[in-house]
């Protein structure tokens, strides 16, 4: 936290600054977040069914089951393609995964902090998509209403740190761009 | 074509006296900064306002953020869950 993660420019773009740990992390999320977007897109039954899509597309009608099931027929393909294409700018944006690239190489040590220019139109991507993204980790860390999480396993440690730190980025890019 | 009958006029009125509304939930995962930047961005509210309808969903769980028809209604809703926030829409007076 000590540098900036986040600084904008007078152009108004915003450059953004990761550790090469801190990018490949958040590219692995993300391709995770994509597939999962493009597989419920491809198959609203399966959309319809899985908890998580319950939450990325709730129901539009609490009261009504049928209207909430004929918005959702109208909407759901639709908010799953630009939910799944705000993935694939932040993709994008992260770039070229230099990690997979050179699998085995030893060098990690000498990897260089990455910084990515986001224009307006990335920097909405990336709102939607981490919020997609910690959307998709609470409902795996099986966190309630209250905030507390039930998940107890040996992922739950990791998922949780990466969900905290998903929030922290997205607050930043909040207080970056709300002034 | 011209002609209006006292009738119909009546049940246009009713039906304007009924409008939709736009609810947004409270839930654990959205940061409250987001929220209220979601309320600015995409409903052109003052910074003041949006501070204020993220507090009511915070603290009450839920805020009305629009008002209108249920055409209208429906487009916010599939916005606000295009953002990632619970939204819902129904009756005003529900």
């Amino acid at each position: 936290m000590s540098d900036q993660r986040f600084t904008r420019q007078l152009s108004g773009a915003l450059l953004a600054r990761f550790e090469p740990i801190e990018a490949d992390l958040l590219r692995l999320a993300t391709r995770q977040l994509a597939d999962m977007l493009d597989a419920g897109a491809a198959d609203v039954q399966l959309a319809a069914s899985d908890g998580v899509f319950g939450r990325l597309l709730p129901d539009a009608y609490r009261d009504d089951d049928e209207a909430a099931a004929e918005f959702r027929r109208f909407t759901s393909v639709n908010l799953l393609e630009r939910k799944a294409q705000n993935a694939q700018i932040v993709l994008g944006s992260l770039g070229a995964d230099a990690g997979e690239a050179d699998a085995g190489a030893p060098d990690s040590a000498d990897r260089q902090p990455v910084t990515i220019t986001l224009d307006a139109d990335a920097v909405q991507a990336w709102l939607r998509s981490l919020t997609d993204l910690r959307l998709t980790l609470a409902d795996r860390l099986q966190i309630a209403p209250d905030g507390v999480v039930h998940l107890d396993g040996d992922d739950t440690p990791f998922l949780r740190e990466l969900y905290e730190w998903l929030g922290m980025l997205q607050e930043d890019l909040v207080h970056t761009i709300d002034v | 074509m011209t002609q209006t009958t006292e009738h119909t006029e009546l049940r246009e009125s009713v039906s304007l006296d009924r409008p939709w509304v736009t609810l947004v939930w409270d839930d654990p995962v959205n940061l409250m900064s987001y929220v209220a930047y979601v309320f600015r961005s995409y409903f052109g509210v003052t910074a003041k306002q949006a501070e204020r309808l993220m507090l009511q969903v915070h603290n009450n769980g839920r805020a009305v953020v629009a008002t209108g028809n249920r055409e209208s209604m429906e487009r916010h809703v599939e916005a606000m869950h295009g953002y990632g926030l619970m939204a819902t829409l129904a009756k005003a007076d529900e």
